[in-house]
């Protein structure tokens, strides 16, 4: 098993495809240019990005990205990390945690704000009541 | 056909023992879907047959990292690298942890190491890249923003410069988060050049109770803490009423270090 590749192939159950229906669904909203749902480690569960767009570099980014916010959100006393937009004048990151990682749309300028974010809370809501887990977070492996 | 259909399928499941490998590949699968309650049992069974197996113990790094369960995580990645002082994966794996802890020197470490073993290793790359964007550039003049008031509704005020010291802080308790502040912008930075865009101006991140509002650029960044409630227009108005006070503010503390430091003979008199 290669180093820097490890596993398979994602397999096509009824939760693939789900994520991938969500991904596909904010990609689908206007001036949206990419959406992908990346865990925690940095992996790719599923992307509609532009092929212009290096995915795993830009996915290992946005994790180590979202992971920072949950951390200092709760360093800081905020509370839980839920959302997080990064504007530059051509466009818009947006980035929401979920149960398995972080949900992230990438919008062109002129994109509705409510209406993304809107459907990120949606986004988090699929994937939270669908990943409710069979063992609590943190069972020692 | 009950008994027609048991017999195709019996043999189909018994026919297969149990291996490790054929544990941590479905345990990969499932951790692919982002299943990781169903993928954890999996590779306990299967370190429970090969208890020394790197991909058992690097799935189990991952999945400890994607359930946020951190130093389970640091724990297995080390126990990688005691066997494979140079594997890719497990020095990705501590970067991102030590870089989540803040400690930006070995994350930086972890992460040339792994492309020393791979140089084409993007997400090392990418990383390592985010962190240069961090790199300080300490100017000499770093002027205190002494006039900032707080806004009313704000909780706190936060500005800091290029390389992330602070330069103003409302309540004085508020520059302890601006280490952390500069991190996630230079991230966010990286982010964004990485999907295409050019440099950050703004941001807002939203925690269960506040709103950090956000303004940058390559030389400063300003971020008010507001209550959740705050409407965005709100904010905005806020975090832009700031930013333009900051850069008043900063011109003139310019203007008078630039006197300061002028020959006697050149000053103005008043």
């Amino acid at each position: 098993m290669s180093r820097l590749r490890l596993g398979l192939e994602m397999d096509g159950s009824s939760r693939g495809r789900q994520v991938r229906d969500i991904v596909h669904g904010l990609r689908g909203l206007q001036a949206v240019r990419g959406a992908l749902l990346v865990a925690a480690d940095g992996f790719v569960i599923a992307a509609d990005v532009p092929p212009t767009i290096a995915l795993e570099p830009l996915a290992a980014l946005a994790a180590t990205l979202g992971r920072d916010l949950e951390v200092g959100a709760s360093k800081l006393g905020g509370g839980a990390f839920q959302t997080a937009l990064f504007s530059a004048d051509d466009g818009t990151l947006y980035l929401a945690a979920s149960r398995i990682g972080f949900v992230v749309a990438l919008a062109d300028p002129q994109a509705n704000f409510q209406v993304i974010r809107g459907a990120l809370e949606e986004a988090v809501t699929l994937i939270d009541s669908g990943w409710s887990p069979a063992t609590p977070i943190g069972t020692p492996i | 056909m009950t008994v027609l259909l048991a017999r195709f399928w019996r043999p189909a499941t018994s026919r297969r023992p149990e291996t490790a490998a054929n544990l941590f590949g479905q345990a990969d699968r499932l951790r692919r879907a982002g299943r990781y309650a169903e993928a954890t049992q999996l590779v306990i069974r299967g370190l429970g047959l090969d208890a020394t197996s790197i991909t058992g113990h690097l799935l189990s790094a991952y999945l400890h990292v994607a359930r946020r369960t951190i130093e389970p995580a640091k724990q297995e990645f080390k126990w990688v690298l005691q066997r494979d002082s140079s594997h890719p994966r497990a020095l990705l794996g501590l970067a991102r942890l030590a870089l989540e802890e803040g400690d930006l020197e070995s994350g930086r470490e972890a992460l040339v190491r792994a492309l020393r073993a791979y140089p084409e290793f993007p997400e090392a790359q990418a990383l390592l890249d985010g962190l240069a964007t961090r790199q300080p550039a300490r100017s000499p003049l770093r002027p205190r923003l002494d006039r900032l008031r707080l806004p009313a509704a704000a909780r706190a005020l936060l500005v800091c410069d290029g390389d992330g010291a602070v330069i103003a802080e409302r309540p004085e308790a508020a520059g302890a988060g601006g280490r952390r502040i500069a991190r996630a912008v230079g991230l966010a930075a990286a982010v964004l050049q990485r999907a295409g865009f050019s440099a950050l101006r703004r941001g807002i991140v939203e925690d269960a109770g506040e709103a950090h509002f956000l303004r940058a650029d390559a030389t400063l960044t300003l971020a008010i803490a507001l209550p959740r409630t705050t409407h965005i227009t709100q904010g905005l108005l806020e975090v832009n009423r700031l930013w333009a006070a900051a850069q008043h503010e900063l011109a003139i503390a310019r203007d008078e270090a630039a006197e300061a430091s002028a020959p006697a003979s050149t000053r103005r008199v008043s």
